[in-house]
């Protein structure tokens, strides 16, 4: 049995997208294949080259996330022996994903088809009755890994996860104490967080002296149960921590942006109903497409930015 | 106490489902259902004026249709629910609707998405707080046996309209079988419309050559059923002389669907169910291509995520099997002529 194995060190390397679910799952992935020690490899932040790669590798109609995301697994493809590429469907009833990350497993083999043999997944399901846990498990026994070992990967990474999402909270909550101009930033993480299209935005609002605040960053348990007050059929996961979250802070902040990458199924019916909801928010509504130069996106959150200070009076 | 008001119902067009849920609705409700006009280039427009920009183009399209409901007269409009945004459509169409002032009752599925049979009872008392199980449960399976019914004629028309000795032999009969049912009042008069047009289609001359084009049309629920929203798509095609196939409808997708059954016939191209019409889609441009057809035409609604997304998993089967593909996105903006030029460059390639 594998006690008898001579434990040889794993050479093989993972590669991991530096795109959509990482920016959720960082801190647990990081964790757990550590803990299991395998090599993993980050693919370079988002950048132009990227995101040329991945436009030429996806359907002219998929959305700008998408064709990141496939940048970012091209640029992985010949140095890595594995690519994690996961496939979360349902968190439960009313609690479900954008069909994207259903098909995203699926999706990139066939966008890749010699590369297939590199593509590990794990599977998110609720409904099917597949959990994280589960998942993940199965995958690291995929690998070879004993089952000890990898239980024991999980239990540190989910701590590890959590952890670092209490202390995320804790200092997006102390940012809502300060008494700067505040303006809630609406958007996936992965729209967010991406240094080629969101971070561009946040780093032009500090520069216009305002601070952004990210409706992603929430008790997310509050905030699902908060949305579905404000929108009783909302079933998207994301959705439903943004809108939530727009419910929970709106009287802490100056006014909200909602941003998405286009285009995004979702969001383009999200974002239509959350002014109808919240008529008394100031509201921008920012598509990031691949188009670039930045000047557009600048002078409208300039723009928006003195409308509210001139409400404020500060102007 | 006050009189319980009878509803005027309406639901927005859909191919020729209509039928069944006025007859559902007609013999299990105290209610009376009306049937909007049929769809035209108004209803489009007025969908369009309304609806965020890149919504997929069945919310504009059903949008536009319950516009037109209400101008007929409809005080109480439904909608249904959906595994993709089809599922939020409901919510955000009435939002709109009462933004633009119109007054109506709505009763939404979606609010009660669990697949319950209780649950739709509950939604359906809404319209008729009197209905009851068993008179739902006997209303709704005559209104399904009428969906297989028509469903199997449609099928038998597109694949056999293009082979007619005499022009218009098959349109007849199936305005005669269509109108037999938005007349039906009971199961009686379903199951003898059908056996008139069954019968009557089997008399129909036709000249079928042995080597004739069979092309499989595949893609997104809404837009491939309905024939306003492609533009009568199969109708051009068999006007060509082509034998169409279409697996994709209620019947197949939601009265028969086993989706495992099906994935594990396209093992070699994906692993999981990529989204509500996937798996059944994938499988269909499997079967097409396998099975000796001369080409497959995939078809969706400009924005459709699911239908996007198995676009590389079709490009796959299309090189692998030799088949041309023809991928069609409909907007608002699609015309007529642009879909005949494509239609007769892909005509010519098979």
């Amino acid at each position: 049995m594998s006690k008898n194995i001579v434990k040889e060190p794993d050479t093989r390397r993972l590669g991991i997208p530096r795109a959509m679910l990482y920016y959720r799952y960082r801190v647990l992935w990081k964790r757990f294949f550590d803990e299991l020690g395998l090599e993993v490899r980050l693919s370079p932040p988002t950048n132009r080259d990227i995101l040329q790669q991945g436009t030429a590798a996806a359907m002219d109609e998929a959305c700008l996330s998408t064709k990141i995301y496939l940048g970012h697994v091209r640029s992985l493809l010949d140095g890595c022996d594995l690519i994690l590429v996961p496939r979360v469907a349902s968190f439960g009833h009313q609690r479900v994903m954008c069909t994207k990350f259903q098909a995203l497993y699926d999706l990139t083999c066939n966008t890749f088809p010699e590369y297939r043999e590199k593509f590990i997944s794990y599977n998110i399901d609720i409904p099917e009755k597949k959990d994280e846990e589960g998942a993940l498990l199965a995958l690291a026994a995929g690998l070879g890994f004993p089952r000890k070992a990898a239980r024991n990967a999980y239990k540190q990474a989910k701590k590890a996860e959590q952890e670092d999402w209490k202390q995320r909270c804790r200092t997006q909550e102390r940012l809502y104490q300060r008494k700067d101009l505040k303006l809630l930033l609406v958007a996936h993480s992965y729209v967010l967080d991406d240094p080629y299209i969101g971070r561009p935005v946040t780093d032009y609002l500090r520069e216009l002296g305002v601070l952004p605040l990210r409706a992603d960053v929430v008790d997310r348990k509050e905030a699902l149960k908060q949305s579905l007050r404000v929108s009783p059929t909302l079933k998207w996961e994301f959705s439903r921590e943004l809108v939530g979250s727009v419910a929970i802070n709106k009287e802490k902040v100056d006014g909200i942006i909602l941003m998405s990458a286009f285009p995004c199924g979702p969001d383009a019916m999200v974002n239509e109903m959350i002014p109808y909801k919240f008529p008394e928010i100031p509201t921008l509504k920012l598509v990031l497409d691949d188009q670039s130069g930045t000047a557009g996106m600048e002078t409208r959150l300039e723009s928006f930015v003195d409308i509210i200070r001139m409400k404020k009076g500060v102007l | 106490m006050a009189e319980e008001k009878r509803r005027k119902v309406a639901f927005p067009l859909f191919s020729h489902y209509n039928l069944p849920i006025k007859y559902f609705i007609e013999t299990s409700m105290n209610a009376e259902y009306i049937l909007q006009p049929p769809m035209t280039r108004r209803t489009m427009d007025l969908g369009a004026r309304y609806s965020p920009d890149s919504v997929c183009t069945p919310f504009k399209t059903t949008l536009g249709s319950m516009i037109e409901a209400l101008e007929a007269g409809a005080d109480t409009l439904i909608m249904t629910m959906g595994v993709c945004r089809l599922g939020y459509y409901g919510e955000l169409q009435e939002e709109i609707l009462r933004r633009q002032g119109y007054d109506f009752d709505f009763v939404n599925f979606s609010e009660y998405a669990t697949g319950k049979p209780k649950d739709y009872l509950k939604v359906l008392r809404q319209v008729d707080p009197k209905l009851s199980l068993p008179k739902m449960t006997r209303a709704l399976t005559e209104a399904l046996r009428m969906v297989a019914h028509l469903d199997e004629i449609e099928e038998l028309y597109y694949k056999n309209c293009g082979f007619e000795v005499h022009p218009g032999d098959y349109r007849k009969t199936r305005d005669h079988f269509l109108m037999a049912m938005q007349l039906a009042a009971g199961s009686h008069d379903i199951e003898e419309g059908y056996k008139t047009v069954k019968r009557e289609m089997a008399a129909i001359p036709l000249k079928k050559p042995d080597r004739r084009i069979r092309v499989g049309v595949i893609g997104e629920y809404y837009t491939v059923m309905d024939p306003f929203s492609n533009l009568n798509l199969e109708q051009k095609l068999a006007d060509m002389g082509v034998e169409v196939h279409r697996w994709m409808n209620v019947s197949n997708r939601n009265l028969h669907y086993h989706e495992k059954n099906l994935r594990v016939q396209i093992g070699d191209y994906c692993e999981y169910n990529m989204g509500p019409t996937s798996t059944a889609n994938i499988w269909a441009a499997k079967y097409y291509a396998s099975h000796g057809f001369d080409g497959i035409v995939h078809v969706k609604s400009a924005g459709c995520t699911p239908e996007t997304d198995i676009e590389p998993v079709l490009r796959r089967i299309g090189a692998e099997y030799r088949i041309p593909i023809l991928y069609l996105t409909y907007d608002t903006q699609t015309s007529d002529t642009g879909l005949d030029t494509r239609l007769e460059a892909f005509y010519d390639m098979l």
